[in-house]
């Protein structure tokens, strides 16, 4: 078999039906999803942007230049903490889980199962969820109860779970079902031959997984940890319903002066916050970009 | 929500209209204005013309009214009993003021724009300023006190409340009656806020009325963002949100909330074995309102005004009553024997409510300011 | 293999242990009248009622709200792959340079606020044409929208697990037609992917409240918010239920696709 050897850009393009056009018929695919983006996201982001980069009531200066500094600053850094601390986590259980499901491919309904309840549980969130967790581990909760019947006392051990570690856990609740349906593809495409061959050589599975698992699953890794950064950063409801340091995050405060009901006059402000959230994310995803850059060329 | 209440609430309710009822007499049920038995009640109101409008209207598009709160449930459920010819579905009964101006501006000109709104009193304001309120004064407007209505008819403050103390008393024993006394070590992570008061009218209430009880007043709230930190530095202060379902299962068994927020609850609590009071706190007493008017420009104009006017009208102030906000023309429903004391049991002491004064538009927004500034370092800060 | 199996088991019982744990303590407090300050060995098995919850499900509230979530929920699967699929195929096959935009794009929905794309949207709308906010169907391209960093990363994911500009290239190559082609080497690769994508972002249509209440359509967590200020319990259980049904539902859905297609590892030559 001859596979001649083509550039990347034309091989493809060539063999496209109705080939005349071969450029604009290409396009033609992005089309739909560019108009769609162009019309429902990107002209509500540059609005985002407008109202950002004029003054707060009362003020000269550009509610961007106001909104990084101060209270608003840290909040920023406060959110993204908690974003790259609960996506760094939920990357970690999350694969770890995919693999784990992929291993034990032989209970045929564990994948079913678990596929089902992690896509439902990656859309938890909001009081419900909370609540689930203040009813479990706040102060009247069931296993906080359970727990000082047999002598342990959460309050006395110093855990709230309206503090930042309990934040921490309630939004794993849907970050690591979010990574494992990332995962899940991703480790099915580990084919199994290369796992055997590697055993066949004396591989050890740590060897296995240093040298040939982990960077061919690492622009999956990357992306979904990315997915998992903005996901955990977006969040509002569920915060806010479980703690009071829920009003630290950048999402949540953005609500006060957009949506709330004593602050008026302000939305350019709530806009401002908005703006650098995306900013954040720009920066994020560059960094995520270099770094999957990195990663493809260990998978040549 | 179900036609099948349970039997608590069906009592209840039934209880509450019966008496209602009872004393409404004959200006209740037709929806033909009448000449009325009671001489107090002045015939011809709400006008002949505006009822036959409303009912060709067939439809008020409302927005923003929890059932639980202030009884808007049996308000609601008057309203049709009294029009039965005319819809009032409430859209997003959860929507905080800033969601009804986007509402009303994002639906303008379409048939769900919503046609009255029931807002805080710097959102009304805010209505003002950008021109959305369609003028209306219904009769019985006289009657209404100059703090609780706009001097052009904009808008009118049907019913307002006090800023209480809601206790679970089957988690907390001892009943605190102060802001002074919540400070005690015994509270330890039991007082509870209803969101974070950037946010949350009830909220900001709290912080004014422990402004109020620590020195400070309607032009002076850093006091109260003061109380509130060293309530936090103390412990005291729940990490925990508010919301009936931490208030029945007792995560949050000291809430500081509005007088009318709590009769909503009862019959819930009732029903889970939960033993509640309400208390106004002596050294703090603060009220607050929310404006009503008619939107300018709505699809339905005449059944808003209709509404509007039921609000105000004695079988909207009873509803207001039973659940536990005080209404607008308060006194005259007093005045003329129309109110029980066996009705006034979800409200506070008269005694505190006799000369409520409210903070202006100015204090209200000059608080806001020092609020959005120093709450986030000082209180919530990590 | 058995170790790794074991420590498999370990990790899948942690982890299914801290999805249920809480939801069992939502469950009880749902189901059962009784505050947890007085649970005690007596007060056990008193006051357990599912009278909430089937109140709520026979509701005209809830069926409402219900079927039109689940329509809105259908239409913005299909709109999302029919807009995603050529995409993700596109920037995989042909411009590889593209991706890194449309990954861009697809985060961005994340980080731009429910009321910005509202307000934004409404104003460009006003000028087109005020009838598309009436209808409830409006939502449809906003859902589209939130679910793209979803749908995108599923498709994404399982194209990105092989080389597919490489047999596409050799399925052309030798001879296959465009059409063969897709339906043969293509839509395998995605299958996973389409299937990820279409739950999670059903899923999230029917878990999507602030657009919905913002532009007063009255969806199923529409609903759920409005119940749960009257009667949280109930709604609470609701919420469980839906949660099991869902997920029931699309674990069903995973078996029932699996029987039909290929093995998922997708190498086809």
């Amino acid at each position: 078999m001859n596979l001649t050897v083509r550039s990347e850009r034309d091989s493809l393009a060539e063999r496209v039906p109705f080939g005349v056009f071969k450029h604009m018929r290409s396009w033609v695919v992005l089309a739909p999803f560019m108009l769609f983006v162009a019309v429902f996201l990107l002209w509500p982001t540059f609005s985002v942007f407008r109202s950002a980069l004029q003054p707060v009531e009362g003020s000269s200066k550009p509610a961007m230049l106001e909104a990084i500094s101060g209270q608003y600053l840290d909040a920023i850094l406060y959110s993204v903490r908690l974003s790259a601390l609960t996506a760094g986590l939920g990357a970690v259980i999350g694969t770890l889980v995919a693999v784990s499901a992929v291993s034990l491919n032989q209970f045929k309904g564990l994948r079913n199962v678990l596929v089902g309840y992690s896509a439902v549980a990656a859309n938890l969130g909001g009081i419900p969820l909370a609540f689930a967790f203040v009813a479990s581990l706040g102060m009247q909760g069931l296993y906080t109860k359970l727990l000082s019947v047999i002598g342990i006392n959460l309050s006395d051990l110093g855990f709230k779970i309206s503090d930042f570690s309990g934040i921490v856990i309630v939004y794993l609740y849907f970050q690591i079902p979010l990574m494992t349906l990332v995962m899940l593809p991703a480790v099915d495409g580990l084919k199994v031959t290369l796992k055997e061959a590697a055993a066949s050589v004396g591989a050890t599975p740590r060897q296995y997984w240093r040298s040939i698992g982990i960077p061919l699953l690492s622009p999956s890794l990357l992306g979904g940890f990315l997915l998992l950064f903005a996901n955990a950063f977006s969040a509002y409801a569920t915060a806010y319903a479980l703690s009071a340091g829920g009003s630290n995050l950048v999402s949540v405060q953005i609500r006060f002066y957009l949506q709330g009901n004593t602050i008026t006059g302000k939305s350019n402000l709530g806009y401002a916050l908005a703006a650098w959230m995306i900013v954040v994310m720009v920066l994020a995803m560059s960094g995520y970009l270099g770094l999957r850059r990195r990663s493809e060329r260990w998978r040549k | 929500m179900s036609k099948h209440m349970k039997v608590t609430k069906k009592v209840q309710i039934a209880l509450g209209f019966t008496v209602a009822g009872l004393l409404l007499g004959a200006c209740g049920s037709s929806s033909e204005s009448t000449e009325s038995t009671d001489a107090a009640i002045v015939s011809d109101c709400p006008a002949a013309d505006i009822v036959d409008a409303a009912t060709a209207e067939a439809k008020v598009n409302l927005i923003a009214l929890p059932d639980t709160w202030a009884n808007y449930k049996g308000i609601l459920q008057s309203f049709r009993d009294k029009y039965a010819a005319i819809e009032n579905p409430v859209a997003n009964p959860d929507a905080s003021s800033a969601d009804e101006l986007t509402a009303v501006e994002t639906l303008a000109g379409q048939p769900d724009m919503p046609d009255a709104v029931d807002v805080s009193p710097a959102f009304a304001q805010e209505f003002d300023t950008k021109g959305l309120w369609e003028p209306y004064q219904p009769c019985l407007w006289d009657e209404i006190p100059t703090t609780l209505k706009d001097p052009d008819g904009k808008w009118v403050a049907a019913y307002y409340g006090l800023m209480a103390i809601g206790v679970n008393t089957t988690v907390v024993t001892e009943v605190p009656t102060s802001f002074a006394e919540l400070t005690d070590a015994k509270y330890k992570g039991l007082v509870a806020l209803n969101g974070d008061p950037r946010e949350s009218g009830a909220a900001f209430a709290a912080v004014m009325a422990a402004a109020i009880a620590n020195g400070g007043s309607f032009d002076d709230i850093l006091p109260g963002i003061q109380y509130f930190a060293d309530l936090k530095k103390s412990g005291n202060l729940s990490g925990s949100d508010v919301t009936p379902a931490s208030v029945i299962s007792g995560e949050t068994p000291l809430v500081l909330d509005w007088t009318y927020n709590y009769p909503g609850l009862a019959p819930t609590l009732a029903e889970n074995g939960v033993t509640f009071e309400v208390k106004v706190p002596t050294d703090g007493i603060y009220g607050g309102f929310y404006a009503q008017g008619v939107v300018k420009n709505s699809p339905h104009q005449n059944a808003s005004k209709l509404w509007i006017s039921h609000l105000i009208s004695d079988e909207g102030a009873l509803g207001y009553i039973e659940g536990g906000a005080i209404p607008a023309r308060f006194d005259a429903l007093v005045a003329s024997g129309k109110v029980t004391p066996e009705m006034m049991k979800n409200l506070p002491d008269p005694a505190l409510t006799a000369n409520i004064t409210f903070p202006s538009a100015d204090q209200v927004a000059k608080a806001k300011e020092v609020l959005a500034a120093q709450w986030g370092p000082m209180v919530s800060g990590n | 293999m058995i170790r790794r199996n074991f420590w498999s088991k370990v990790i899948l019982v942690i982890v299914a242990a801290f999805y249920v744990l809480p939801m069992i303590a939502m469950a009880r407090f749902s189901f059962q009248r009784v505050p947890v300050i007085k649970l005690g060995w007596s007060t056990l098995g008193k006051n357990w009622t599912a009278d909430s919850l089937i109140d709520a499900v026979t509701s005209e509230r809830f069926l409402q709200a219900g079927w039109l979530s689940i329509r809105l929920a259908l239409l913005s699967v299909v709109l999302s792959l029919v807009i995603l699929i050529p995409t993700t195929v596109y920037v995989h096959v042909m411009k590889k340079s593209a991706r890194s935009y449309v990954e861009f794009l697809s985060i961005l929905p994340y980080v731009v606020p429910p009321i910005a794309l509202v307000v934004g949207i409404s104003g460009a709308m006003k000028v087109l044409g005020t009838w598309f906010l009436a209808s409830p169907f409006s939502l449809v391209p906003f859902y589209v929208i939130i679910s793209l960093p979803f749908t995108f990363r599923s498709l994404d994911t399982s194209l990105g697990a092989i080389d597919l500009k490489t047999l596409v290239e050799a399925s052309r190559s030798l001879g296959a037609s465009w059409m063969r082609t897709t339906r043969m080497v293509i839509l395998p690769n995605l299958k996973v992917g389409i299937i990820n994508a279409s739950f999670l972002s059903f899923a999230t249509v029917l878990g999507e409240f602030t657009i919905a209440s913002l532009l007063l359509k009255f969806t199923l967590p529409a609903y759920l918010a409005e119940s749960q200020g009257s009667n949280p319990q109930g709604t609470f259980s609701v919420g469980l239920l839906l949660l099991v049904v869902s997920s029931l539902m699309f674990a069903l859905m995973n078996r029932l696709s699996k029987r039909k297609g290929h093995a998922l590892t997708g190498l086809t030559l």
